[in-house]
């Protein structure tokens, strides 16, 4: 008796201090919050403040809206987000269904194809289309080849290639988002549906549609929302008649024009950006931000607002449009052969594979090149740009200011979002919601308005040109990637875990260290690498927010891109793609384990 | 959309008449489809999942295809919902080859274990599904989904969402979903074993009712043998995309081909003994440790060694010892109930599960405890 009764107090004594960890993880939501607040949320303000300081609030808003400049690239602005978002949704959509239909090793290959190109930066993206629509760039050759043309034509600068190369950088993101939610389906409704009588088109049109109308939508979104502030796309590819928003914008920071006309122009970007994320979020839920990982707090009010609002049996006119329009159509179709949906899914994702994947292997191949200038087929291999590249200084600086730059900054943001992970996760305070809604928010603001109010605040801390003020910065961005991978890893560790080992006798130290460290481990690299990455390709904040004695590799292929198109650029990005390969096959067996292990 | 309406409606002037008057759910106006499976074949890389498999179905059966994970039932009714492609052989329905037919053409009804309700329609729009996508007008729909309700008991449901139902009362809606169409052949994907065993038992039962109201022809797949015995007509056995018998359920029960049947179906003991003597159905047999006794077989059996199937219950147990009993020493007993679950040693080494009924005046055996167990020939088969 004696000896259970010794036996039942440390165990006590440990849940109670179990239940106090717990309060305490409370705590570990404050660094990253004090951090972005600082960093993140303090500029904003101040970018705010300083629009409204002119000697009536609204003054600068008025010459905003009264040069028919700005008006019209606004407007622009929106069209081609908007025209984006709707082909990203079109070859998105065939090509999320192929990765689902597809098994093995023909799924990996297809997804590896659209995931791939997702973490390559959108600066070496945007180049690999210049190089393949220049003037002796593959595209004009074979069309001359074929004797659709006669002398090479001008493909760049104009409004098409501006969408197509926008839509070829955005759409990872929409077929990412269409595909979780079409993996998500129990794959029997289609069966059903197919068992019940519906054909192919019925049953894309009566389950597999309204089904993955969230994915849709969040895809929609994120896309259009992506593209509002899109900078360094249009402005290498487009001409003079495409000029973006956000392009006014640096340029205005460029020239020396009054204070406060040049933060308007900020926050009216910022702030149509946040109303469509409000408005997005109102009907889909913020969740759509980061993937839908829903926190387990939120999800009964959610579920319960889906089932009362979007739930079934209410026709609202959409719906009813949609029967009276769409269905009549779709039963057109239908009379085509049953083998023609199969093959416009694997066709239109055949093509986003080639669109995707093309640009960079051409870039790849033309770094071998032997010719002084760009051209493909290249007239000989050699290594001599290799040779250059790593012979030249200035590369080689910017190249180990980039990696420190980089490591400082997945440093930053993965201690604070570990910690803020965790917090959001074992906590159990309210408003969960809203923390991982700032914690995440960096992603949807505009690079080029975050950089603008942060070279404020650099100004005032003397940190500009600084590598700890880089890091920091490309931190922002960093955050948001770390917590939504960690917090999904941690999600994933059952608590009961935690408790056995709390009960067993383990400090709270060492449950951290012996029971979930080993499980969040694999996701932990991940969200190290991506953060490393992020920043390493982080371009439009560095504009701002370097000087000329701190030039990191971005900047220095930014520079060179506006001025000559050479083949150092090729090697570079050759580089690049290898490093974001060789992550992902060193991640590999880390990510096998853990799937082992779950 | 004319071709399902014309090739569900077409067989027969009475379904053609049920069509056009929207039908008559409690009349038995209907009898199911045929169906003859020939030397189907279907193979995952190297994996054989389907071993040229031949059934023959009659119409309006209620037949169960039992078997263990990987036996192949499920590839089997894949293939018969289209959902899979036959690599060789044919399935016939009504006499005609269905494996070009489509799947949302060939006008089954099916029932899934993961239920596969429409989760962004209602229970009515659910079961209305099939009708509408046959173009069906809207006044038989309706009429058709609450006469379907009303057979399921869910009439009261109609207007939920599934998500806000229970998991029993999800898998009537799917039942109904099924059944709306009248469909002459209706396919069963292990329905019940997401359910709790009383929910379990009782839509058993419903299931059983249904299918004398509507009588199509029923395809159940189960790993349950408890559940195939209670409901079917005829049971499929498989094992290793093979099926290794079909049979009325008692006969399966009673009499099984093999070890695996044997062991499948029911509790068993299978005792190994050398054929002493054979006399027409009935012969003499001695276990390893000598004892001679009598057991019924079919008379394909040579003399040789045998495996004798002894069911648990058929086993009598007594406390003296009485003419051709064997001792035994009891190793446990449990009390179950209605039943004491005894495992008692033969001389031998030989290991014997008992099943029998509680009775007033015997105390429950413990371990180490001697007693006399006995069976009679017709109690014993002999395994092929």
């Amino acid at each position: 008796m004696t000896s259970a009764s010794i036996s039942v107090q440390p165990g006590r004594f440990v849940l109670s201090g179990l239940v106090g960890q717990l309060k305490g993880s409370t705590l570990l939501l404050l660094p990253a919050a004090a951090f972005l607040a600082f960093i993140y949320l303090l500029p904003l303000i101040d970018l705010i403040r300083i629009s409204l300081s002119g000697p009536t609030w609204s003054v600068y808003f008025e010459r905003v809206f009264a040069i028919p400049l700005y008006w019209d690239s606004l407007v622009r602005t929106m069209q081609i987000s908007v025209t984006v978002a709707f082909l990203c949704l079109l070859f998105g959509y065939p090509t999320a269904l192929l990765i689902h239909r597809s098994r093995g090793i023909t799924q990996v290959l297809i997804a590896t194809a659209i995931v791939l190109p997702y973490f390559i930066a959108i600066l070496i993206r945007t180049y690999a289309w210049m190089v393949l629509l220049g003037r002796n760039g593959p595209v004009n050759k074979l069309l001359i080849s074929v004797g659709i043309l006669s002398e090479p034509a001008q493909l760049l600068f104009t409004r098409g290639t501006v969408l197509l190369c926008m839509t070829a950088v955005l759409l990872p993101l929409m077929v990412l988002s269409i595909y979780s939610s079409v993996a998500r389906l129990d794959q029997n409704l289609t069966r059903a549906a197919l068992a019940s009588g519906a054909g192919p088109i019925a049953v894309f049109w009566r389950v597999l549609l309204p089904l993955t109308l969230p994915g849709i939508g969040a895809g929609f979104l994120l896309v259009f929302v992506t593209a509002l502030g899109f900078f360094i796309t249009p402005t290498l590819l487009g001409g003079p008649g495409d000029q973006m928003f956000a392009m006014h914008i640096t340029q205005q920071a460029d020239s020396v024009t009054s204070e406060g006309f040049l933060q308007a122009l900020g926050v009216v970007l910022l702030a149509i950006t946040l109303a469509v994320v409000a408005v997005a979020g109102r009907f889909l839920g913020f969740e759509f931000i980061w993937g839908g990982g829903k926190l387990s707090e939120a999800a009964p009010a959610r579920a319960a607002a889906a089932a009362s609002g979007a739930g079934p049996g209410r026709r609202t006119v959409g719906t009813l449009l949609a029967d009276m329009i769409g269905w009549p159509l779709l039963r057109l179709l239908g009379r085509l052969p049953a083998s023609c949906g199969v093959w416009t899914v694997r066709g239109m994702g055949g093509l986003v594979i080639a669109v995707l994947i093309l640009p960079i292997v051409v870039v790849m191949i033309i770094s071998f090149s032997s010719a002084s200038y760009l051209t493909f087929p290249p007239p000989g291999f050699s290594f001599r740009w290799y040779e250059k590249f790593f012979s030249d200084s200035n590369w080689m600086l910017a190249f180990s200011n980039s990696l420190i730059v980089a490591a400082m900054s997945a440093c930053i943001a993965v201690t604070l979002g570990t910690s803020a992970a965790m917090g959001i996760v074992r906590s159990s305070i309210r408003g969960k919601s809203a923390i991982m809604l700032l914690l995440v928010s960096p992603v949807i603001v505009p690079p080029v308005v975050l950089g603008l109010s942060l070279y404020t605040l650099f100004l005032h801390f003397d940190l500009v040109g600084t590598i700890f003020g880089l890091a920091a910065a490309h931190a922002i961005g960093g955050l948001p990637i770390v917590v939504v991978i960690l917090s999904a890893a941690l999600q994933a560790v059952d608590p009961k875990l935690e408790q056995a080992a709390a009960v067993h006798g383990a400090s709270s130290l060492t449950v951290f260290r012996k029971v979930i460290l080993p499980a969040i481990a694999p996701g932990l690299a991940a969200a190290t690498f991506f953060a490393f990455l992020h920043s390493f390709d982080e371009l439009v904040l560095s504009l701002f927010l370097s000087s000329a004695q701190l030039k990191t590799l971005p900047l220095m292929l930014w520079a060179d891109v506006n001025y000559r198109l050479n083949p150092v650029l090729a090697v570079v990005s050759t580089l690049e793609v290898l490093l974001v390969v060789g992550g992902i096959v060193l991640a590999r067996p880390v990510l096998a384990r853990s799937r082992e292990a779950a | 959309m004319g071709e399902p309406v014309a090739l569900r409606a077409g067989r027969s002037g009475e379904s053609t008449a049920l069509a056009s008057q929207g039908g008559r759910l409690r009349e038995r106006s209907l009898i199911g489809s045929s169906i003859a499976i020939r030397e189907a074949v279907k193979n995952y890389g190297h994996f054989i999942a389907v071993d040229r498999i031949s059934l023959d179905i009659e119409p309006g059966e209620f037949i169960t295809l039992l078997g263990p994970s990987g036996s192949g039932k499920t590839t089997l009714l894949n293939l018969l919902a289209g959902f899979q492609k036959l690599d060789s052989g044919e399935i016939l329905v009504d006499g005609k080859p269905i494996h070009h037919v489509p799947t949302h053409k060939r006008g089954f009804g099916m029932v899934f274990q993961s239920y596969a309700l429409f989760p962004n329609m209602t229970v009515t729009q659910n079961v209305a599904f099939p009708l509408h996508m046959a173009g069906v007008d809207r006044a038989t729909i309706d009429r058709r989904v609450a006469e379907t309700l009303e057979i399921m008991r869910l009439s009261e449901h109609a207007r939920k969402s599934p998500s806000q139902m229970s998991g029993g009362q999800q898998q009537r809606v799917a039942i109904a979903r099924a059944i709306v169409m009248r469909p002459k052949v209706v396919l069963m994907d292990e329905p019940l074993s997401a359910l709790d065993r009383r929910l379990r038992e009782s839509i058993q039962i419903e299931i059983r009712d249904l299918h004398q109201t509507i009588g199509s022809t029923i395809l159940f797949v189960t790993h349950d043998q408890g559940e195939a015995l209670t409901m079917s007509d005829r049971i499929a056995v498989l094992d290793a995309g093979k099926i290794v018998q079909v049979g009325r359920p008692l006969d399966i029960y009673r009499h099984p081909i093999n070890r695996f049947v044997a062991s499948f179906v029911g509790e068993s003991n299978l005792i190994e003994a050398e054929i002493v003597q054979k006399r027409g159905s009935t012969m003499t047999l001695k276990n390893r440790a000598g004892y001679v006794f009598n057991a019924e077989s079919r008379d394909a059996i040579d003399v040789g060694r045998a495996t004798v199937l002894v069911r648990p219950e058929r086993i009598a147990v007594s406390n003296e010892a009485t003419a051709n009993s064997v001792p035994v020493t009891v190793t446990s007993a449990i009390f179950l109930g209605e039943i004491l679950r005894i495992e008692a040693r033969m001389e031998g080494g030989e290991t014997l599960l008992i099943r029998c009924t509680d009775t007033a005046n015997r105390p429950l055996p413990a371990a180490g405890d001697r007693l006399h167990v006995n069976w009679g020939a017709e109690d014993c088969w002999v395994l092929a």
